[in-house]
């Protein structure tokens, strides 16, 4: 290959021109607020219901809904995701790791919950959804959104107000963080936007 | 120096694709205020020397063309624009 020197203002100009481009990289996360809103307010009916279960309000019966819920979250999820995913002009590299940590979180609670259900029992496995969303929370954070670090501790503090409060109402507090935390999140950031 | 990233709008290319899984051609050519012939004749070349892969689908029943850069590219990258630093250096 022949190489074609160049002199030093246009290497200057060169360099410049790299450096508004990776200047200009945006490298906020695109969250979209509609899935935390989802996610959100689905863990919170899920350990309500636990909860109203768990203290005789409602049957055990109510208890089939969870599936469904769970179903109907993950669908709209997935058609949200392949529609977005369509109209997305780019991508970037923090993009693709975040929805790395989102899975691999999300999937381990889920595992946690399904096929550890005797180590995590009632409350126990809302408390793992609890913490798997403070860490997707605290990672988008990581990232410079402020709102997702206090949503991350709104989260992480009803977890420990859980663990303090009566059995009977743990439940309650739990799901509270989740939907001021979590879905609280994502109103936010279909509110503020970028 | 790398001669494929003398050229500025390919240098431009690789450099807006560096902190991006992929980035699709009609956003490339408004980042780059490139005309489309002009730009697919640049990425073209990127392309043939391995350093951007191209991946070609449909959204909404229209043609998608989607770059992202390779290891080859982001090395050549690397390595060029240290030599553009040092040649900076040099000339101070």
């Amino acid at each position: 290959m022949n190489v074609q020197p160049i002199g030093a203002s246009e290497a200057r100009d060169h360099i410049e021109m790299v450096d508004r481009i990776l200047a200009e990289s945006h490298q906020r996360l695109c969250t979209g607020g509609e899935y935390f809103i989802v996610w959100g307010l689905a863990a919170a009916l899920i350990t309500v219901t636990f909860q109203l279960v768990d203290t005789a309000r409602i049957p055990a019966g109510a208890l089939w809904a969870v599936p469904f819920v769970l179903a109907l979250s993950a669908l709209f999820s997935v058609a949200r995701g392949y529609a977005t995913r369509r109209v997305l002009q780019r991508s970037s590299l923090v993009q693709r790791e975040f929805f790395n940590v989102l899975w691999l979180t999300l999937g381990l609670a889920f595992v946690a919950n399904v096929a550890a259900f005797r180590l995590f029992p009632g409350i126990a496995s809302a408390a793992v959804w609890n913490l798997a969303e403070a860490v997707v929370l605290l990672y988008i954070g990581m990232h410079g959104n402020r709102r997702a670090q206090i949503a991350g501790v709104v989260v992480v503090a009803s977890l420990v107000a859980a663990n303090f409060a009566p059995q009977d109402v743990a439940g309650y507090v739990l799901a509270a963080g989740m939907l001021a935390g979590y879905a609280g999140f994502g109103l936010s950031e279909l509110l503020v936007g970028d | 120096m790398d001669e494929l990233l003398l050229s500025k709008i390919r240098l431009g290319a690789v450099a807006e694709l560096l902190n991006y899984d992929w980035i699709a051609f009609s956003e490339l050519a408004r980042a780059l205020d490139a005309s489309n012939g002009n730009l697919g004749a640049h990425l073209a070349k990127l392309v043939e020397a391995g350093y951007v892969d191209e991946e070609k689908s449909f959204a909404n029943r229209r043609p998608l063309t989607r770059y992202r850069l390779t290891p080859r590219g982001r090395a050549a990258f690397a390595a060029h624009v240290a030599q553009l630093q040092s040649l900076l250096g040099a000339a101070k």
